[in-house]
């Protein structure tokens, strides 16, 4: 999205600093991918649901093919001794990097006034998922709800 | 599986997340627990291809479909994806003004905090089956902070943990 920046709004001028802003800031609570709702809100302000509609494909498709090619590949090489060996190299990493995606969402929480809150609902949540099962949606229902009721004092 | 359930299926987990992975815990629960049509395994294999490829990290989810229903799978979970982004719309005509306010910002903080804890979570059963032995452990610890510490792209940790895993294999 801060490529998108530079391009739409200093390069092209297509977009104000102010639609950026507003755009950039909704695409976070957007419930999905956050760049794919940030590229419908820019094609919807330029060229309303025809732009949305080709800002969508055009972010979505080509990668989408890739992904679908690396997956054929995995499948392809499943009974390949040495490239099983690589893919299971790549496996383990993959589970480095979802650590690494749960302390992404993790550590911009752990501010100062707002550690404590971070850390009972992160705690929370994993234990209801891995000791009792709890349902993901039934969580992030409850997270969103406490988040209702209890603000960070720098949220005020 | 009825393409159409998928659709329904990868929908409910793109609906309910707010980036990236945070989808994957729904995605678990519902095609590895409950329905049995997903392995751990090719699971773990759809992370790496959607943080391999450029773009969101969210594309993951069009190889769950493939996986689960070859080219027209991948088509419903691509679709899946993208159907939510076009929420921002009404959001943006109706709601601009309401972003900022603060029990808003506070309830999207909790759901990434918890949704932090929901990955951890689903982490651990892909974890027992892709860590079997002290190199594959190391290549996990080692992607954690390569990633944490220099912010490279992921391409470098998939390209690095294939050539250790084709040493180890030989």
């Amino acid at each position: 999205m801060a490529a998108l920046q530079s391009e739409l709004v200093m390069s092209r001028g297509w977009l104000t600093a102010e639609q950026y802003a507003l755009i950039y800031g909704l695409a976070r609570v957007t419930p999905g991918t956050n760049l794919l709702a940030f590229s419908a809100a820019s094609g919807w302000v330029l060229l309303r649901w025809v732009g949305a509609l080709a800002s969508v494909l055009a972010v979505t498709v080509p990668p989408a093919m890739i992904v679908v090619l690396l997956t054929g590949g995995y499948e392809a090489w499943n009974s390949n001794r040495l490239a099983m060996a690589a893919i299971g190299g790549t496996l383990a990493a993959a589970t480095g990097m979802m650590a690494t995606s749960a302390w992404q969402l993790l550590a911009p929480q752990l501010k100062t006034g707002r550690w404590l809150r971070a850390a009972v609902i992160f705690l929370a949540a994993l234990a209801a998922s891995l000791r009792f099962g709890v349902s993901p949606i039934a969580i992030l229902g409850l997270s969103a709800l406490a988040g209702l009721f209890w603000w960070a004092p720098v949220d005020l | 599986m009825n393409l159409l359930l998928l659709y329904l299926l990868l929908l409910k987990a793109t609906v309910t997340s707010f980036s990236g992975l945070t989808s994957l815990p729904v995605i678990r629960h519902d095609l590895v627990e409950t329905r049995h049509v997903l392995t751990d395994r090719q699971l773990n294999a759809a992370v790496v291809a959607g943080r391999t490829a450029p773009g969101a990290n969210g594309l993951y989810i069009v190889s769950v479909g493939y996986f689960i229903g070859g080219v027209p799978g991948a088509a419903v979970g691509a679709l899946a994806v993208m159907t939510p982004a076009f929420l921002i719309i009404p959001l943006l005509r109706y709601l601009g003004a309401r972003a900022e306010r603060p029990e808003v910002k506070s309830a999207i903080q909790c759901v990434m905090v918890a949704a932090a804890g929901l990955v951890i979570s689903s982490t651990v059963p892909l974890a027992r089956d892709a860590l079997n032995g002290p190199i594959s452990i190391a290549i996990a610890i080692g992607s954690f902070f390569f990633l944490v510490i220099t912010r490279k792209d992921t391409v470098w940790v998939v390209l690095g943990s294939a050539l250790i895993g084709l040493a180890a294999g030989r």
